[in-house]
């Protein structure tokens, strides 16, 4: 059998690739994970509805859930992002959503990065209308806001502090121009 | 100049996009004369004081969002969700 000629990438796939980037003397000030493969849907229903079939508490607000593999991400009113490592987890979101919410698969729509390290909270202060100062901004919070005129979803994972940005995969290579001149003069791992 | 979106939070303006004052009730186009709908589509007051004007979220949360500011010190005294506004009659 012929070898498949489709394979899938990520959204970084030639842009972004592991390795030190910037400065190299000292320890990189900022680790940077390029999102791969994962399992994304956005969801629509009202906080109360998605919250009373999950059994929690959900407000329209910017936070986000874990809920088992999943983490469900308020974006706008009545509007969720779920995510997952789980790559089917739209068709099941569908079905165990049926009658709740609209479901629909977003998985590949969206480059995802993480940012942890000491400087992570320095690189984004740099193109960041939100406020990320610990008593402004925490772990479970969400920003809807915007980089570089990019629309993005920005939150804060933990305490360390790790933080979380996906945006649409087509705006990657322009995202990419802005962290890396945001993050080069910190030194930044980037891992795959 | 910051808004506060009732589901944000404080966020600056240029994640908004600005629509304008809130228009009054649409004349009942098939009875009001062409003067009337001239009045409601082009005329726009525009008052040294408070007002209440529509912006959109557009870099946030998407939604639209009813702001009272007074236009002689840009200061806002609410913001509420255009969806939860009660519509005049
Ligand atoms: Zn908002």
């Amino acid at each position: 059998m012929a070898e498949p000629r489709w394979k899938p990438v990520t959204a970084w796939e030639g842009i972004a690739a592991p390795g030190l980037f910037g400065r190299i003397d000292g320890a990189p000030g900022v680790i940077i994970e390029l999102g791969g493969h994962v399992g994304m849907a956005s969801v629509s229903a009202p906080a109360a509805a998605l919250g009373a079939h999950y059994g929690l508490a959900l407000t329209e607000a910017p936070r986000a859930y874990k809920i088992g593999d999943m983490t469900l991400i308020w974006t706008a009113p009545a509007q969720w992002l779920a995510t997952s490592d789980d790559r089917s987890l739209a068709d099941r979101l569908g079905a165990a959503l049926s009658g709740v919410a609209a479901v629909a698969d977003q998985s590949d729509a969206r480059a995802v990065v993480r940012l942890s390290g000491p400087k992570a909270r320095d690189v984004l202060a740099k193109g960041c209308l939100v406020d990320l100062h610990p008593r402004a901004f925490g772990p479970g919070q969400v920003a809807m806001t915007v980089f570089g005129h990019i629309n993005v979803m920005l939150r804060q994972i933990d305490e360390r502090p790790t933080f979380e940005i996906a945006l649409f995969r087509s705006m990657a290579e322009s995202f990419w121009h802005w962290l890396g001149a945001a993050a080069g003069e910190f030194g930044a791992d980037i891992r795959g | 100049m910051r808004i506060t979106c009732p589901y944000c939070g404080e966020r600056d303006v240029r994640e908004f996009s600005y629509l304008g004052g809130e228009p009054g009730p649409r004349p009942e186009g098939r009875d009001a004369d062409i003067e009337t709908m001239f009045e409601h589509v082009y005329q726009r007051p525009n008052p040294a004081g408070p007002i209440r004007e529509y912006w959109y979220h557009a870099a946030g949360c998407h939604s639209w969002l009813i702001a009272e500011r007074d236009t002689r010190t840009h200061a806002i005294a609410a913001v509420t969700a255009a969806a939860d506004r009660e519509v005049r009659s």
